[in-house]
């Protein structure tokens, strides 16, 4: 059962919120990053279970992230995708980026990451 | 303009008159002169010569004054005439007489010279010119008069038998010598240069010009030659030989000078009363359009290089003929330009050939002749681009809505819809914890409720930028308090009139305002702003100023630029005042006739 989770999001209030909603369902978040390039990097030396990692960035496209992540080191983690638009809008970007599934941020809750993970 | 002026450039029949008869004074004051002297033997016939030389340029000086009242080149002919008959009084026996006359003797000469340089407008225009004209006077007249406190006479190379020179200092052949060959090397290379010039502009020249050209400059030109020739003759002490042979010739060529003028005079004006009838005619006949009217004038004045420029009031300046702006200020600096106004409005330019700048009547001539083919041109130009600016405005405004939508998306996107997320992500995660852990629940109840006034905030900032509600409520003057409340700099807000406007012209001004007060927090580094709102002759004028580092520029940022498009649909005007270092002054007068 994956535990650690790194969470990428320019939007620090929806870190708080995401991190208070994560530790109440027993993971771990250990990390936070608030855009592309850094959260590539923390997913490469923190080495986390899980990524939930925001689409709209302010410097990259959460989708290139996602695909930088998904193809780096040996057991890269799994990536959950999430933004405040609606999953309609994306398509088939978010199987192709290699993420595990897409959440809309409002629907965020600890059940639907353990659907999605299971 | 001063009276002084106009009596040259417009003279008075009696003036002319006046003249003639000084002329003719002049000339028989030197009768006895130089029939009567006791040094040089004069015959009938020299003297005929000298007088018909004086007076043929008094009275051609005259003829050319009149007939060209713009041109100089009459007064310097006169004015040659004069100090020709002057410079008999070194014939005379008094020693006093006799020293002005040889202070003056080159003035005749060089005034020929100035005639030439200057031909046909009589103006000295260029450089060039003026160091010529400069260097003449220097030789002829400057180091005259320095010569002669050390000339003694009589001396025996120069006059036997003329009287003593009053105003030697000291008698010195070096002094005279080394004066003398001063003035040769000055003189001649200044004939010199004026031959080049002359020579180029013959060259530039077109055929019409040069049937005008060619009589005065050729005798002049040879009577020059020759005076130059005679001055390196004295130099080398050829005096004897000097004497003899040259100036009799120097003499008639002198004396043709005014004749070749006259013919050339009627040449020019034969040559430009045809080039304006053919022009006239060709207008009559054809209805002229696009760039042949361009073509029918640059034939009348020989000059295909042509340019025309339409006056556009909306710029205040002038457009080509798609209705493209014109920009006479450039590098063709040296072309000469040439304003068509009928009945004291601006109609057209007509940008030629610096050659022209001496034919301004031709070019008066063909711009009044075409004066109304000019103005039908000038109107369908003014047409094109006024509907050339309106298609640019009306893709900057869509543009411009698009862009101002996109931001609005950004916004409520990064601002209240994250705001509204996270307090669903809380008052889920309350509702979970509601059982096992009230506190903790009511926690997170506290902290969604701050989050809902988050967003709640951030929607009322949204709002009040897509339209503030405090302007459609209570006016201009709230709207406007609002701004210079909300803004960190200090503004001094002026009493806005009572009453309230159309909605347009109230959020012309409302946004006006607030864009200038944005920039100027933005760049202008200013101490102070003052906001001024007039309500005057059925117009509201708003005023923005501040005393800032200025340099602002319309064409840089769109925030301007849309409010110029703002203020000119509203058929307003708007305008930047931004001098670097002066601050910046932003204002516009928006018609608001209810």
């Amino acid at each position: 059962m994956p535990r650690t989770v790194l969470i990428v999001d320019d939007h620090a209030g929806f870190r708080a919120s995401a991190r208070r909603l994560l530790e109440a369902n027993g993971f771990e978040v250990v990390g936070e990053a608030a855009d592309g390039q850094s959260g590539i990097a923390s997913a490469r030396n923190l080495k986390p279970d899980l990524v939930l990692l925001d689409i709209q960035l302010p410097d990259l496209d959460g989708f290139a992230v996602a695909a930088e992540i998904a193809s780096s080191g040996d057991s890269p983690p799994a990536i959950v995708l999430t933004s405040t638009r609606s999953a309609a809008e994306f398509g088939g970007l978010v199987v192709e980026s290699g993420a595990l599934g897409f959440v809309p941020k409002s629907e965020l809750s600890g059940r639907a990451l353990r659907d999605l993970i299971a | 303009m001063p009276r002084g002026v106009n009596l040259l450039d417009d003279p008075p029949t009696w003036l002319l008159w006046l003249t003639g008869l000084a002329g003719l004074a002049a000339g028989m004051a030197t009768v006895p002169l130089l029939l009567d002297n006791q040094r040089v033997e004069v015959g009938p016939a020299f003297a005929t010569l000298a007088l018909l030389s004086g007076w043929s340029y008094i009275g051609g000086g005259i003829v050319a004054w009149r007939q060209r009242p713009s041109s100089r080149i009459g007064l310097l002919m006169v004015a040659v005439g004069f100090a020709w008959a002057a410079s008999a009084a070194s014939l005379s026996s008094q020693p006093t007489v006799f020293i002005i006359g040889v202070a003056i003797g080159n003035v005749s000469t060089v005034l020929l010279f100035q005639l030439l340089l200057t031909f046909p407008d009589g103006r000295l225009r260029t450089r060039n010119e003026r160091m010529l004209a400069g260097a003449a006077w220097v030789s002829g007249l400057v180091l005259q008069l320095p010569t002669l406190l050390f000339q003694a006479f009589p001396d025996p190379d120069l006059c036997v038998n003329c009287p003593s020179n009053p105003i030697l200092l000291v008698d010195s052949p070096t002094a005279t010598e080394l004066l003398g060959l001063l003035q040769a090397v000055i003189a001649v290379p200044a004939v010199l240069g004026l031959i080049v010039l002359l020579i180029r502009r013959w060259k530039g020249a077109s055929d019409a010009q040069r049937g005008t050209y060619a009589p005065v400059l050729w005798s002049g030109g040879v009577v020059l030659l020759l005076v130059a020739l005679q001055l390196t003759g004295l130099v080398f002490g050829l005096n004897d030989v000097a004497s003899g042979a040259i100036v009799p010739l120097i003499l008639v060529a002198f004396l043709l000078v005014p004749f070749a003028f006259l013919a050339g005079l009627l040449r020019t004006h034969l040559s430009r009363e045809m080039a304006v009838s053919r022009l006239l005619a060709r207008l009559r006949e054809l209805s002229v359009e696009g760039g042949e009217l361009r073509d029918l004038l640059a034939e009348a004045l020989g000059d295909p290089s042509l340019e025309l420029g339409y006056w556009f009031p909306p710029v205040s300046g002038y457009v080509d003929q798609d209705g493209r702006p014109l920009d006479l200020v450039q590098e063709e600096s040296d072309r000469y330009l040439s304003v068509v106004e009928s009945k004291e409005r601006r109609i057209a330019v007509l940008v030629c050939d610096p050659a022209l700048a001496r034919q301004t009547q031709l070019v008066d001539a063909v711009g009044a002749a075409a004066a109304l083919a000019l103005e039908n041109e000038r109107l369908e130009a003014e047409l094109r681009a006024r509907v050339a600016e309106l298609r640019a405005s009306r893709i900057r405004i869509v543009e411009g809505a698009d862009a101002e939508r996109r931001r609005l998306e950004r916004d409520l996107h990064d601002g209240a819809q994250q705001q509204l997320v996270v307090s669903a992500l809380s008052l889920r995660m309350a509702r979970d914890s509601l059982a096992t852990d009230p506190a903790g629940a009511a926690a997170l109840l506290d902290q969604a409720a701050t989050d809902l006034d988050l967003a709640t905030s951030e929607l009322r900032e949204l709002a009040r930028g897509i339209h503030p509600a405090v302007l459609s409520d209570r006016g201009l003057g709230a709207g406007l308090q609002a701004l210079a409340d909300r803004t960190p700099l200090t503004v001094e807000l002026s009493e806005p009139p009572a009453g309230r406007f159309p909605a347009g012209v109230e959020a012309a001004a409302y946004y006006l305002v607030a864009e200038a007060l944005t920039n100027v927090a933005r760049y202008a580094e200013a101490s102070r702003v003052r906001i001024a709102v007039i309500h005057r002759d059925s117009c509201l004028e708003v005023t923005v100023d501040d005393d800032g580092v200025g340099g602002a520029d319309p064409a840089d940022g769109s925030g301007l630029r849309g409010l110029s498009d703002r203020v000119s649909a509203l058929d307003g005007q708007f305008e930047v005042l931004s001098p670097p270092g002066e601050g910046t002054t932003v204002r516009a007068v928006i018609p608001c006739a209810s």
